[in-house]
């Protein structure tokens, strides 16, 4: 008999518009524009960051606490690594917990508070200007409580709660603490600037003496221990936290295999929590007992990686694709980072410029090197995703549609890898020896990593002005026989 | 072209041509396909997913459906995704483990 079928679809394909398909995202997912609209968002900020770094090596080649640094880490963090992870999980939560968002207009809003936050934080903190840091920072707080309570409304129409959705929700209760960390430690430092003008009353007056009795019990701290208690929160609590919970779930998709060990992964997520709380009590105190506390994590990170091992083990998809290369190499740089933990945390050490560099080098890895890398492996998955949704999920069945690694260049993804791995290395050594045109060469490695990624990302997009889509050719395999 | 000339060869060709966007290959040589019936002009085909909660879940139904609608003599097309049993690379064709890399260690 003669299969014949319609290759309309492919002749004409529909106007050269991004066509957003809710209901063929399943009815978990939200539409493609959110997530897409926080990440490439991301990018812009992780590209002008890079940019900085270049052109001010010395933000990274000298001691960390100043206002170009802060300012730098803010943008990276707040700008790159938080408009992707929030957009990603957005999208990803629904899905990976087969539930779905609660407010999508929420999530507009919170972007634009997003935006406006960190956008005037950074700039403020450039500037030095802790006022206006505090009240950018509030506008970026009030986002992220969008955030918080859109993801937590998500969470509560979870059916089947598992140790994903446990390390989701302990990441958004760390970064509830992150934010009025932060926001505690700026209007602190605004009191401190305004106390002798303040003698408003009333409500006005209620929040001035709340700020003056912040600034008075963040007087007990030492500024420096409350920074690193404060960047602890959001680096380990929300962005590791989520790395390890999510992967639980995504790296066996991408890799046809399945949890090994629940009991590990519980087991990790829990030594995670306590470590991390012990963590920021015993740096906020500059405790001894840091140490003990950084084990706990470095321990809860051995667990994680003995079950990523033991997942991809069980693999059935034998060839690894540079997305998933990309995010196995952050897990393994958490070795080193961890080594470097133990270190800044064994009790007297002293502070000196070498120790100091170290401190930089612990910063510029966790955030640069093991969160970015897993961004942008993850971004390998979750881009070509959304496009091939946005742009072919209502041609599959009438036309030949490309699949997700038709979307992207691979030699560009191994291009970027190495350049990445490269300008990691280069600038590890250069930030080590205080060497700031070391600084310079490495950040230009890095710039050409996310260039790669950059242009990988306009030809993904590209697919939504330019699709490709082809007649049905039948193939030549055999029938299989079905039961 | 007559009801009775849907066979369960042409549906499965059909089929072919509904490709799982992650892994690049067509749902009949991964496996997803468990059962086709034909009553009259209506199809009904029975399939799985390689992964539950899968993301592409709807599009992939969707795509099945649309290519047998396609097909003709049929009238109306019915894609059911079940879980159960759960797809293994064992269900695979010899061509899709080629085509994906996808083995049964």
């Amino acid at each position: 008999m003669q299969v014949s079928l319609p290759i309309s679809a492919a002749v004409n394909p529909s106007p050269a518009r991004p066509v957003v398909t809710g209901s063929l995202l399943g009815a978990n997912a939200p539409s493609i524009a959110l997530p897409l609209t926080f990440t490439l968002t991301g990018l812009l900020a992780l590209c002008s960051g890079l940019i900085w770094l270049v052109l001010q090596p010395s933000i990274l080649a000298g001691y960390h606490y100043n206002q170009y640094v802060i300012a730098a880490t803010h943008l990276f963090v707040l700008g790159w690594i938080c408009s992707v992870v929030m957009g990603a999980m957005y999208q990803l939560v629904p899905v990976a917990l087969e539930t779905k968002l609660y407010s999508e207009r929420l999530a507009r809003w919170q972007f634009a508070f997003h935006v406006v936050g960190f956008v005037g934080m950074v700039w403020m903190f450039r500037v030095w200007n802790m006022k206006q840091v505090g009240h950018f920072g509030c506008v970026l707080g009030m986002g992220v409580g969008l955030f918080v309570y859109n993801m937590a409304r998500t969470l509560w129409r979870v059916p089947k709660w598992n140790v994903t959705a446990t390390a989701v929700s302990a990441a958004l209760a760390w970064i509830c603490l992150a934010v009025l960390s932060g926001l505690s430690v700026a209007a602190a430092k605004c009191v401190y600037d305004s106390e002798s003008a303040s003698s408003a009353t009333g409500a006005v007056g209620v929040l001035l003496g709340g700020l003056r009795s912040v600034a008075g019990f963040l007087a007990h701290f030492d500024p420096i221990s409350t920074m690193h208690a404060h960047a602890h929160l959001g680096g380990v609590g929300f962005f590791t936290m989520l790395i390890v919970g999510v992967s639980y779930k995504l790296i066996p998709m991408f890799t046809l295999s399945e949890v090994q060990s629940r009991r590990r992964a519980v087991c990790s997520i829990a030594l995670l929590n306590m470590g991390l709380a012990g963590s920021f009590v015993t740096i906020l105190l500059r405790s001894p007992l840091k140490l003990a506390f950084a084990l706990v994590i470095v321990a809860s990170l051995a667990v994680y990686g003995w079950e990523i091992i033991a997942i991809l083990r069980a693999r059935k998809r034998r060839a690894l694709d540079w997305g998933i290369k990309y995010f196995l190499t952050a897990i393994v740089l958490l070795l080193p980072l961890s080594v470097l933990a133990v270190v800044l945390s064994w009790p007297g050490l002293p502070l000196n410029t070498f120790t100091g560099q170290l401190e930089n080098l612990y910063g510029f890895l966790g955030f640069i090197g093991v969160i970015t890398l897993t961004i942008i492996g993850m971004l390998y998955k979750i881009i070509p995703f959304l496009v091939w949704f946005g742009r072919y999920s209502r041609q599959i069945g009438r036309a030949q549609v490309p699949s997700l690694a038709d979307l992207y260049s691979a030699r560009l993804q191994a291009i970027g890898y190495w350049a990445y791995l490269a300008g990691l290395a280069v600038t590890s050594a250069a930030i080590a020896l205080s060497n700031e045109t070391g600084v310079r060469i490495g950040c230009g490695f890095l710039a050409l990593g996310v260039t790669t990624l950059a242009l990988n990302v306009g030809k993904m997009l590209a697919h939504f002005f330019k699709p490709t889509l082809k007649p049905f050719t039948l193939p030549t395999s055999t029938i299989a026989k079905t039961a | 072209m007559t009801t009775n000339e849907i066979t369960e060869e042409a549906i499965l060709e059909t089929l072919r041509q509904v490709v799982d966007p992650e892994l690049g290959c067509n749902i009949v040589d991964l496996g997803l396909v468990y059962s086709v019936s034909v009553t009259g002009q209506k199809v009904i085909v029975v399939m799985t997913l390689t992964t539950a909660g899968c993301p592409m879940h709807e599009s992939i139904r969707w795509g099945a459906q649309q290519a047998l609608l396609n097909l003709a003599g049929v009238a109306e097309a019915e894609v059911d995704v079940v879980r159960d049993p759960p797809w293994h690379p064992s269900m695979m064709t010899e061509f899709g483990r080629e085509a994906t890399g996808v083995g049964n260690f």
